[in-house]
């Protein structure tokens, strides 16, 4: 496969020794995008043994090591192998279309990265068929817990050593967007003309260069500890179980605006495509990106504020100031919407859904930043509906949104309208069900992570409410799966423009040629596509 | 109830964040009550914020659905209303923190002579009570928690410690959690206000029988904690008027 003669054959036609050889951003970005889908599936299924698990008092259905496994499972492959590789994969797809250009800067790095991430997963689920079974310490894996005197099995050494090309594959992901970015712009295309998702790939791809070292070390550390005697985190030979923590978050905490800074792009896109409108304060949605990023550098401490051995004023104020710079987003949003000319697609309700959700995660995220308020809060399902309403509310959301949008455009398909709305309404009605309720169960005082629990006033009834609305979702999920099956085998082909798009991918064809263009429109905005399809609205004076 | 502030406060917390069981126990310590005057101020702020944005986000849906193919005004800044909403929110964080960081000092404030003090060993999976000053230990196992006996307005020092993994002592009616670190001692005071029983449980991830790692707190009227230091920690105390919580 040498040249692409068609357009639209140039991907769909290749044969599967073209896929796994391919350095084509775009079969990368698929390949990133399509194992991230194969890992939620997963991890879903995981949650819903989770949600069965709990939903009456004394239930049996596992027991405590199945138990463990299943949520360390679930969370590290939600994070590690779905939200984060499906941002990555979405920005390969799209940042060299966005900038005008052939392809990444690096494109045999680009494969590598895709195929390090892809042996990742591997290695972490591996753990199952070991002595001692999966990794069973959580997401975080806090030493002591994690080190070989308490975790003897071989399942933490795999999910270390996942976690560690899993980093790898992340920094030399960044390294590669932003070259891209800054050297790889089509002429005329300069930094603030850039689209707002490209924007939001410079400041992710530069958080990962900052957070991913602190994982690698960490995670070398407890192997060290595990294998070579290490004692970093051995309290009884010097060491300190309380580095652990701040190493960890020290990652940690910025690798949540990784799994979200992607997707306020993404909701950046969608929304001003819908209302017909230039985005709203786009120099100011910019800056906020970088001030978000700024601030989660120094906030890693506001998940160790029961430890009693950080300043947790420093970190609560510090945490508090992110809400300034996230608020400025809503507030571009809304005035994208304002005195627009609003379109009901899916990708349009797909964002509207992610601002509800995400706005109840970040008010929740506000009152857990008050450590008086985290004293009851942290460890408890308050904490889980947090995080749930921000990478599930949120994440996941603008992730469907952006399959929607950029469907036609990845595989010159479209997906159904009348299913899509199906799909939102049960992700957002079972999402709303399963999460909204462990807000009251956290107050109350049920703890994260146990697999039983006794029959406390109200505690069977609102988990049983969280489990009926992980049946809905997961309904949902199956009405996206139908849709994607049926749009496969379609025969109709997607416009090139579907929507009616600003960036410039929305200018080539659906699926884009090899080398992305054959022409570009002139580029005088951060909207290209439309002011060459509009030239009586182009804005005098715009930049 | 000492003034109506806190009733009127509660009753709106109760209408807003849940009703009867399903909403923030209220508070059996000192530092509960402070703890709970902090939930209250951030539920009511984010009740406010979630009004007023989930309004500005739902009225434009509404208000400018397509009616034609005809684009609306291609406007895309307004300088002075984009400094408005970076100020605006900056100033109501800057207050919430002022609010935090007062609470915060009153919890955190550890007494100069406090009445008792109990050293807390957290170990895989249960926990002991050693009452400073006498020959009490309490070692509960997974299957036969411990209690731990308080008296009633009276402040105990906590010193908490763990001789493995991380665990985090936990008591929800008491709003109050505190992490237990092998090699790091946490201490913090607990004066209780009502006579009664409470759970309390680990809260860190700890292995297999995290579930399991719980233990009752019993406050008890100084009288019956002063016969049962005396009995040695053995005599039963006599049934607590409050019901577990």
């Amino acid at each position: 496969m040498n040249t692409a003669t068609t357009a639209p054959s140039s991907l769909a036609h290749h044969g599967i020794i073209e896929w796994l050889t391919s350095t084509d951003h775009k079969h990368v970005g698929i390949l990133y995008m399509c194992t991230a889908i194969f890992y939620f599936l997963v991890a879903g299924l995981l949650a819903l043994v989770i949600r069965a698990q709990l939903s009456q008092p004394e239930m049996t259905l596992v027991g405590p090591h199945q138990y463990a496994q299943i949520f360390t499972l679930h969370g590290t492959a939600m994070i590690f192998l779905f939200v984060v590789p499906f941002a990555l994969g979405l920005a390969n797809f799209l940042i060299p279309l966005q900038i005008g250009a052939p392809d990444m800067a690096f494109p045999r790095l680009n494969a590598f990265t895709y195929w390090l991430f892809f042996f990742a997963g591997l290695t972490i689920f591996s753990g199952v068929f070991v002595n001692g079974g999966a990794a069973a310490t959580g997401w975080y894996a806090y030493a002591p817990l994690s080190e070989i005197s308490v975790s003897t099995g071989g399942g933490q050494d795999l999910w270390i050593v996942g976690l560690l090309m899993s980093s790898i594959s992340g920094i030399l992901t960044a390294v590669n967007f932003i070259t891209t970015i800054f050297l790889y712009r089509a002429p005329g295309m300069t930094m603030w003309r850039l689209p707002i998702f490209t924007w939001e790939m410079v400041a992710t791809s530069l958080l990962i260069l900052m957070a991913f070292p602190s994982l690698a070390a960490v995670l070398a550390m407890l192997f060290i500890d595990r294998h070579f005697g290490g004692q970093f985190f051995d309290a009884t030979a010097g060491g300190n179980p309380v580095l652990y923590q701040h190493l960890f978050w020290f990652f940690g905490h910025p690798e949540v605006y990784i799994m979200i800074l992607p997707f306020f792009g993404v909701i950046s896109e969608i929304i001003p495509v819908f209302s017909r409108k230039p985005i709203f304060g786009y120099t100011g949605l910019v800056l906020s990106a970088f001030a978000i990023a700024g601030l989660s550098m120094g906030v890693w401490a506001h998940h160790m504020f029961t430890t009693g051995v950080v300043t947790n004023a420093f970190f609560a104020a510090v945490s508090f100031l992110i809400a300034v710079p996230t608020g400025v987003k809503f507030f571009n949003w809304v005035g994208t919407m304002w005195r627009g000319s609003i379109v009901f697609t899916t990708p349009m309700i797909f964002a509207i859904g992610f601002m509800l959700n995400f706005l109840i995660g970040g008010i929740s995220g506000v009152m857990i930043a008050s450590p008086p308020i985290d004293f009851q809060a942290k460890d408890s399902y308050f904490l889980v509906s947090h995080f749930h309403y921000v990478l599930g509310g949120g994440s996941l959301f603008a992730i469907f949104g952006a399959i929607y949008f950029w469907f036609p455009k990845v595989f010159g398909k479209m997906l159904s309208e009348r299913l899509g709305k199906w799909c939102f309404w049960l992700l957002f009605i079972g999402f709303n069900t399963t999460f909204f309720v462990m807000q009251f169960l956290g107050v109350m005082g049920m703890p994260r992570r146990i697999y039983t629990y006794p029959a406390l006033p109200g505690w069977g009834n609102l988990n049983m409410v969280a489990s009926i609305g992980s049946l809905i979702m997961a309904a949902g999920v199956l009405v996206f799966a139908w849709d994607v099956v049926t749009a496969s085998l379609s025969r109709k082909h997607a416009p090139d423009d579907p929507w009616g798009g600003y960036s410039l991918e929305w200018w080539t064809t659906s699926p884009p040629p090899e080398y992305n263009f054959t022409s570009l429109p002139p580029i005088r905005s951060e909207r290209p596509v439309f002011d060459a399809k509009h030239p009586e609205l182009v804005r005098s004076g715009s930049s | 109830m000492r003034n109506t502030r806190p009733v009127l406060a509660t009753s709106l917390l109760l209408s807003t964040t849940g009703c009867g069981v399903y909403a923030l126990p209220a508070g059996a310590t000192t530092q509960a009550q402070v703890l709970r005057q902090d939930w209250i101020v951030f539920t009511l702020a984010g009740l406010f914020v979630a009004v007023v944005v989930f309004g500005l986000i739902l009225f434009p849906l509404f208000a400018w659905r397509r009616r034609s193919n005809d684009y609306p005004v291609q406007f895309s800044r307004n300088t002075k209303l984009e400094l408005i909403y970076t100020i605006i929110p900056l100033l109501m964080v800057i207050a919430l923190f002022a609010v935090t960081y007062r609470d915060e000092i009153i919890v955190e404030h550890l007494g100069a002579h406090p009445a008792n003090t109990v050293d807390v060993l957290a170990f895989q999976w249960s926990w002991r009570f050693h009452y400073v000053g006498t020959a009490i230990n309490i070692e509960g196992t997974p299957n036969a928690p411990p209690q731990l006996i308080l008296p009633v307005d009276e402040t105990t020092r906590i010193n908490l410690t763990s001789s493995d993994v991380n665990h985090e002592f936990w008591v929800p009616a008491f709003l109050f959690k505190r992490d237990a670190i092998a090699g790091v001692k946490n201490s913090f005071d607990l004066r209780p206000i009502h006579i009664g029983v409470y759970l309390g449980r680990c809260a860190e991830f700890c292995g297999f029988d995290h579930a399991l790692m719980t233990f009752t707190v019993r406050v008890v009227s100084q009288t019956d904690y002063v016969r049962w230091l005396r009995a040695g920690g053995s005599s039963i105390v006599p049934s607590a008027e409050g019901s577990t919580l």
